[in-house]
């Protein structure tokens, strides 16, 4: 508690002060613009930063961090362009929401359940960190295996208009995440001799063609057809009866999102796909998912803000790395002098605690900004179709030329706009095709190491007991519906 | 951008759809027997087991699409019309233009083109959006981030 | 200026050596990152541009095997070795209440079956070294268990997946501290001065070292005198305070820092070694 209230202390510096605000507005402008994440931006800040001396310099870092992943949804929302691959599941439901002219009301969900889920996840970052770490040395290639049959378990129930064309689009997000070179055969798949595909089809560019330049190919097509948006209800911001309504979705994303960011393997897009598909369950209002539904856009932003404080666990108490961005600010303490490890929490706990201290900081921040901009950001939803949708086309190829400046992205980019496109003619969702490429990599990948590690003998599962209870969950997930169908069918006979 | 493929009225897409789809996965099945031999005394699975699992799932699943009924059709999906041809073609262009007017260019030109086919006659104004999106791109990318956007021949080197 | 990665550990060295190199030169320096294909991207963009010494590469064994897999990239003779930025020795590591209990009982139980090595991808860096070990210390052909990254490979090896990896010290600082992994020996020349006690390969009887090395090359056809210009300017601006900071902190050789002559040798002993490893695993055609 003492080097907590210390740690609270350091940031009444203004200096430290000045660099988490910084900070916070750096983030969600970065996170906004597809193709500069916050990764990208960290690690291009890492040198200046150097001068900064520890506390400054990290607090500056996590700030970028926390904030960048609330940027995201901004754009995710307002034009379908997710800013961050993380915000990915936002734009199912939020552009929807966008398009009925409840851009306000998506935007303020977004930023309320993002700074939840955020502060949620540093204070267990407080509390549990070091044991929260532990488990991490529990989950090996098995559990990891089960964990992702757990997350691609749901996606025949997402998206599009019916659960055959959700399978077949999440089987097409597998195959293209076999492309590149197979991690444990050394084999190229699907390159084709091709440089640019010899490290796997890239996330951003998949994402950004399948829904920004999808929506704009569509939209040219509709330029008549379009109802004029309600312009009355855009800056429209949440209030009560839709807190009390996206509560129970706001605590689960929240939970998911944390134990997911915790795992040093899965990071802040799967905190948010499984987020999404979580909140669908358990939601009372399912008919509204695929539609514009404010929970669907609470669930997935809360747990990939609260992945944000869960991937700083492994970061700070075991030294390694809970996603790229943490990779990046590992190496910006490690510059500095500091070593993480669990002996910091005994010996530098002023240290740490300022970081805590500064991330919650950074979320309060981003949280006062998220709602006091929602109507003014909204308005950007009425500015004429024939303005907007040219500039966004413009932004998806620089976003995708950008992160790994190759136009192999931008070619990608395209042949995901057509696809996009072809979707949403034809009753496909891009949601299961995403969910497939995230998790497909890992899939296979456990699986193959797993069964090295058994000697090629699958029963070694059997000695897994994570692994075994994560299997019966995603079972008793698909069974349930069918055992309740027959159940009801019984006692009506 | 395949035209032909936009919904013609009458079309089970349920049908094209799946045919679509087993056409690429029977393609992708093809392709995994040209993948190189996987080193000799290496534990566990192949290179080809997952992939040409997944191409016969997807060729199974396709076959229970074209059974099925076809969806509504949604009233607010129009047929592209010319100009909407005409937009996809300025994307299309896109790329080849950026040898000539590099990446900003390209962005100058595409973004008054592709305005004006939308059905914006206000030319001034479309100039002068675009140009003002584009030294927005340049300030934010180039000067401040650092990236090196590719130029063209007349532009951007 | 260019090679592979934004955020890793190469990309990092790049950066930090930028915080001083500007004012050595008197020019401005820009990082372009060329990801793809193990480094092949970045050697067919050094390759696209003009032999003049405005493009420098960080090379890493990887670029050396990428050459060595696909023979139409620019090769080593094609480069031309300007300075060293790090080196950073491996560690054989094992859990600690691992049966291996130390360097003897690893010998005995390598030769007696095939141990579990967690390592990069296959025909990566990684297997290599796990192969030119295996084959010093006479064992069974290692089973390589491939994972994403060193962090990885340090969970799984706490977790008990594994028996055994090479791994660099800075990967697994943490779990040495709290000391649950265990040091058996250092794969280099001479022991490290934050380990002394833990022995190297090659007093216990095994001919073998490993590091993770970085330097700088140019393309061939740069004038001589822009080489040493370049030489001399990359050491200064890698004798800072900064740079110097940043090798203490990560863990790395003091001495990482060195010229084309040692840097040059180098490469050549472990393209060699590389092309050995690859052909004895079925990896080259």
């Amino acid at each position: 508690m003492e080097a907590f209230l210390g740690g609270l202390a350091i940031l009444a510096d203004p200096y430290v002060m000045l660099m988490v605000l910084l900070g916070t507005v750096l983030g969600i402008f970065v996170g906004a613009l597809p193709g500069i994440s916050g990764s990208t931006t960290i690690a291009l800040m890492l040198p200046m930063t150097i001068t900064m001396g520890p506390i400054a310099s990290i607090c500056f870092l996590g700030a970028i961090y926390c904030a960048a992943n609330f940027g995201g949804s901004i754009t995710a929302i307002l034009v379908n362009a997710p800013g961050d691959p993380s915000a990915s599941a936002t734009a199912l439901e939020g552009f929807k929401m966008a398009e009925k002219g409840q851009a306000g009301l998506a935007l303020g969900i977004s930023a309320i359940a993002s700074a939840i889920g955020g502060i949620v996840s540093v204070v267990v970052l407080i509390v549990a960190a070091p044991a929260l770490a532990r488990s991490a040395y529990s989950f090996g290639p098995p559990e990891y295996f089960a964990l992702a049959l757990f997350g691609l378990s749901m996606c025949a129930a997402i998206g599009g208009d019916s659960p055959v064309k959700n399978l077949i689009a999440a089987a097409f997000g597998l195959l293209l995440a076999t492309v590149g070179m197979d991690l444990t055969t050394g084999v190229e798949r699907f390159a084709f001799g091709i440089t640019e595909l010899s490290d796997g089809i890239g996330f951003v560019p998949v994402l950004i063609g399948l829904f920004a330049v999808g929506e704009m190919l569509d939209q040219a097509a509709n330029r008549h057809g379009k109802a004029e948006i309600v312009s009355l209800e855009a800056a429209r911001v949440p209030g009560r009866a839709e807190m009390r309504k996206c509560w129970r979705s706001i605590w689960l994303g929240s939970g998911i999102g944390t134990f997911i960011g915790a795992l040093p393997a899965l990071g802040a897009t799967t905190a948010a796909l499984i987020g999404y598909n979580e909140t669908r369950r358990w939601s009372k209002h399912k008919e509204e998912f695929g539609h514009g539904s404010i929970e669907g856009v609470a669930g997935p932003e809360a747990a990939n803000n609260a992945a944000v404080g869960g991937s700083m666990v492994p970061t700070l108490a075991l030294g390694i790395p809970g996603s790229a961005t943490t990779a990046i600010i590992l190496a910006g303490l490690i510059v500095q002098g500091v070593r993480p490890g669990p002996h910091l929490f005994n010996e530098q706990p002023t240290l740490l605690y300022a970081v805590f201290a500064s991330m919650l900081a950074a979320n309060i921040f981003y949280l006062v900004m998220g709602l006091s901009m929602a109507r003014l950001f909204a308005r950007i939803s009425l500015i004429p179709p024939a303005f907007l949708w040219p500039a966004v086309f413009v932004l998806s190829v620089i976003g995708a030329y950008g992160p790994n400046q190759s136009m192999g992205d931008v070619y990608v980019m395209l042949a995901a706009g057509v696809v996009g496109f072809l979707f949403r003619r034809t009753g496909f969702s891009p949601a299961p095709l995403i969910m497939g490429l995230v998790l497909g990599g890992m899939v296979e990948e456990t699986l193959k190491q797993s069964l090295i590690i058994f000697g090629d003998d699958l029963s070694g599962f059997l000695q897994r007991p994570i692994a075994l209870v994560l299997f019966a969950i995603t079972a008793a997930g698909l069974g349930w519906p069918l055992v309740a169908r027959l159940t009801r069918v019984a006692r009506a006979a | 951008m395949k035209p032909s493929v936009a919904p013609v009225a009458g079309a089970n897409l349920n049908r094209v759809a799946a045919a679509l789809a087993a056409a690429l996965a029977a393609a992708a099945f093809a392709g995994t027997f040209f993948f190189d031999e996987v080193p000799p005394g290496l534990p566990g699975l192949g290179a080809v087991e997952f992939p040409r699992l997944i191409c016969i799932v997807i060729l199974a699943l396709s076959a229970t699409l074209a059974l099925q009924e076809p969806p509504r059709r949604d009233p607010d999906a129009h047929a592209p019309d010319g100009s909407a041809l005409a937009i996809w073609a300025c994307c299309l262009m896109f790329i080849p233009a950026m040898a000539l007017g590099g990446m900003l260019g390209t962005s100058a030109v595409f973004l008054v083109a592709a305005g004006w086919l939308w059905g914006e006659r206000r030319l001034p104004m479309l100039i002068g959006i675009s140009l003002a999106v584009v030294l927005c791109l340049w300030l934010v990318f180039v000067k401040v981030f650092r990236l090196t956007l590719p130029g063209g021949l007349l532009f951007g080197n | 200026m260019t090679h592979a990665g934004v955020g890793g550990g190469t990309d990092i060295t790049v950066r930090m050596m930028m915080v001083q190199a500007p004012a050595e030169f008197g020019q401005e320096f820009t990082v372009v990152n060329r990801t793809a294909g193990s480094g092949a991207q970045a050697l067919q963009y050094l390759a696209s541009k003009p032999a003049d010494g405005h493009t420098l590469l960080l090379v890493t064994q990887t670029h050396l095997l990428s050459m060595l897999r696909n023979r139409s990239l620019p090769q080593m003779s094609d480069l031309i070795p300007v300075a060293r930025a790090t080196e950073d020795p491996m560690l054989v590591l094992v859990r600690r209440d691992s049966p291996l209990r130390g360097p003897d009982e690893l010998m005995s139980a390598g030769r007696a079956r095939s141990l579990r090595f967690g390592g990069t991808h296959v025909g990566g860096v990684d297997h290599v070294a796990i192969f030119a070990f295996g084959r010093a210390a006479g064992f069974q052909q290692p089973t390589l268990v491939p994972f994403r990254g060193g962090g990885e490979i340090v969970i799984n090896l706490v977790g008990g997946n594994i028996d055994t990896a090479l791994v660099n010290p800075a990967e697994a600082e943490a779990q040495l501290r709290s000391g649950e992994v265990r040091p058996l020996m250092v794969l280099s020349e001479r022991r490290l001065p934050s380990l002394p006690d833990v022995p190297t390969g090659k007093e216990l009887g095994i001919n073998s070292t490993a590091a993770t090395v970085r330097g700088y090359c140019v393309l061939k056809g740069t004038p001589e005198d822009r080489v040493a210009r370049l030489e001399q300017g990359l050491i200064r601006a890698m004798e800072s305070g900064v740079y110097k900071d940043y090798l203490r902190n990560t863990g790395q050789s003091p001495d990482s820092v060195t010229g084309r002559q040692a840097w040059g040798a180098q490469l050549t002993s472990f393209f060699e070694e590389g092309r050995e490893a690859l052909t004895a695993l079925g990896l080259l055609r």
